[in-house]
């Protein structure tokens, strides 16, 4: 079997698996919509505080959402000795992780494109309008759409590549739940500062300049994220 | 220290199908595994007899690369399990203690998952026939959480015998399991022999390791030694950590 056979096998499993038990997405949403509604009632009854806030607010319903998710998944392998099998096998480990990866950033992806109209409706944020008076730039809203989607997807890459790295690693501890957020959170700041950084400035004032700047940097991060997760990942399942 | 015999019934120059030298291995305590040798040939059933915690599951987690030794070495048909960890992984087909399987998804889905990822290609005749070999032909589209011990059991017996492995690692493979079930493991040890494998069975049920094995090791203290020979001679080379007792002074 080749590596992508693998890897799309696993990634499969875990999708099953999930859309079986809907256990992530139940917590997900429900967590998500709850930090989304908090938030909004926090900022008041400022429309801007909460058009500048909004995808900030996005962007941490998506982090807390996302460490549930990568928690979750593995939670399913620990049963039963499946991931003793599992790592018996002649699978890559390489092919496990992106297969693991594969699932999770799939779900988060689809989650931040469920949760970013849903934010611009509760904080008042014109998702898609273009440039705002005194911002920017006056930009196609189709195209402003297209790249905050993009800006969603590389940003929850980066996440569910430190996401499901550290919850491998912390899967058989006793306290994987407190230790996973607190390894797990310093690690992926910068991903969250370059991805709040670039919908703020699409959803703020269309200003498609700045938002490549900050686009391109969260994919910078992505690409480091991803060969270091993958070159450390066989230490953290192998005996 | 070395083994008191070398292997026989294979041809000269080949590997031993699983070669322990001065193996140990412990959790923090007094080790598990004391410096045990062992040598077993191709096409032998060798079956673990011991207390519970005496290290019997430890030594097929080691054989299978899910614990690495602390000190000495282990090789599966001459891969080091450490060093060429995959090559023995392709090599060896486990059944686990707890079976394995993902409870989310049926029977069928756990046999293809496996076989898929093992490499063996996708033939779902033959997961079917597995699936009816084991007696869950009629809940093969059951979600495996659904299932008794017993049938989770059966399951990983299905997955064990799709699994192309010139090697197999039984964990208590008997427990769990009624008469029929019992029966059925043994057929499947039995044409295992027939194909060539190499068996190693961990079990407490030394009555059924005796009448199915070629050869029964005690694991005890962290030393080995050849309790009995059943049927042939030649299953296993040495276990020099501890004396041999009887005729085991191969």
């Amino acid at each position: 079997m080749n590596d992508l056979h693998a890897v799309l096998w696993i990634a499969r499993k875990d999708l099953l698996q999930e859309a079986r038990s809907k256990a992530v997405t139940v917590a997900t949403v429900f967590f998500s919509a709850v930090t989304l509604g908090v938030l909004a009632f926090a900022f008041g009854e400022n429309p801007l505080l909460m058009r500048e806030g909004a995808m900030g607010a996005l962007w941490v319903a998506l982090a807390f959402a996302g460490v549930i998710s990568a928690a979750q998944s593995w939670q399913a392998d620990l049963e039963d000795g499946a991931l003793e099998a599992l790592l018996a096998w002649p699978v890559p480990r390489a092919a496990v992780y992106l297969g693991k990866l594969l699932a999770n950033w799939g779900l988060m992806t689809a989650l931040g494109f469920v949760l970013l109209p849903l934010a611009g409706g509760l904080y008042g944020a014109d998702i898609g309008g273009g440039g705002a008076p005194g911002g920017g730039g006056e930009t196609a809203p189709a195209l402003v759409v297209a790249v905050l989607l993009g800006t969603i997807a590389a940003g929850t890459l980066g996440f569910a590549l430190i996401a499901v790295f550290y919850a491998g690693l912390t899967a058989n501890l006793r306290a994987r739940e407190s230790l996973l957020p607190v390894l797990m959170f310093p690690v992926v700041v910068p991903i969250l500062l370059a991805a709040v950084r670039a919908s703020n400035a699409l959803v703020g004032s269309g200003d498609l300049d700045l938002a490549w700047a900050w686009l391109r940097l969260l994919v910078g991060f992505d690409l480091v994220y991803a060969v270091v997760c993958l070159v450390l990942f066989r230490f953290v399942v192998e005996a | 220290m070395a083994p008191t015999g070398a292997p026989t019934g294979e041809p000269a120059g080949a590997p031993p199908a699983v070669e322990l030298r001065g193996l140990v291995h412990g959790y923090g305590g007094p080790p598990v595994l004391a410096g045990i040798d062992l040598d077993v040939a191709v096409g032998r059933v060798v079956a673990l007899h011991g207390p519970n915690g005496a290290g019997k599951t430890t030594l097929l987690r080691l054989l299978a690369t899910r614990l690495r030794p602390v000190r000495g070495h282990a090789r599966v048909l001459g891969h080091d399990v450490v060093r060429q960890a995959h090559e023995v992984r392709t090599c060896v087909a486990t059944l686990p203690v707890y079976g394995g399987a993902y409870g989310a998804l049926s029977g069928r889905e756990n046999l293809r998952l496996g076989v898929a990822l093992r490499g063996g290609g996708e033939d779902p005749e033959a997961v079917d026939r597995a699936l009816e070999r084991v007696g869950l032909g009629a809940a093969a589209d059951h979600l495996v959480r659904a299932y008794s011990s017993g049938m989770r059991k059966r399951l990983a017996l299905a997955r064990l015998s799709l699994a192309d492995a010139p090697v197999w690692l039984l964990d208590e493979p008997y427990a769990a399991l009624d008469e029929q079930g019992q029966e059925l493991v043994d057929a499947l040890i039995a044409a295992a022999r027939d194909d060539g494998r190499t068996v190693l069975v961990a079990s407490h049920d030394l009555p059924r390791s005796l009448a199915t094995a070629d050869a029964v090791v005690e694991i005890a203290g962290g030393h080995l030694r050849v309790m009995a020979r059943p049927t042939r001679a030649t299953a296993v080379a040495a276990t020099t950590s501890a004396p041999v007792d009887g005729e085991g002074d191969a």
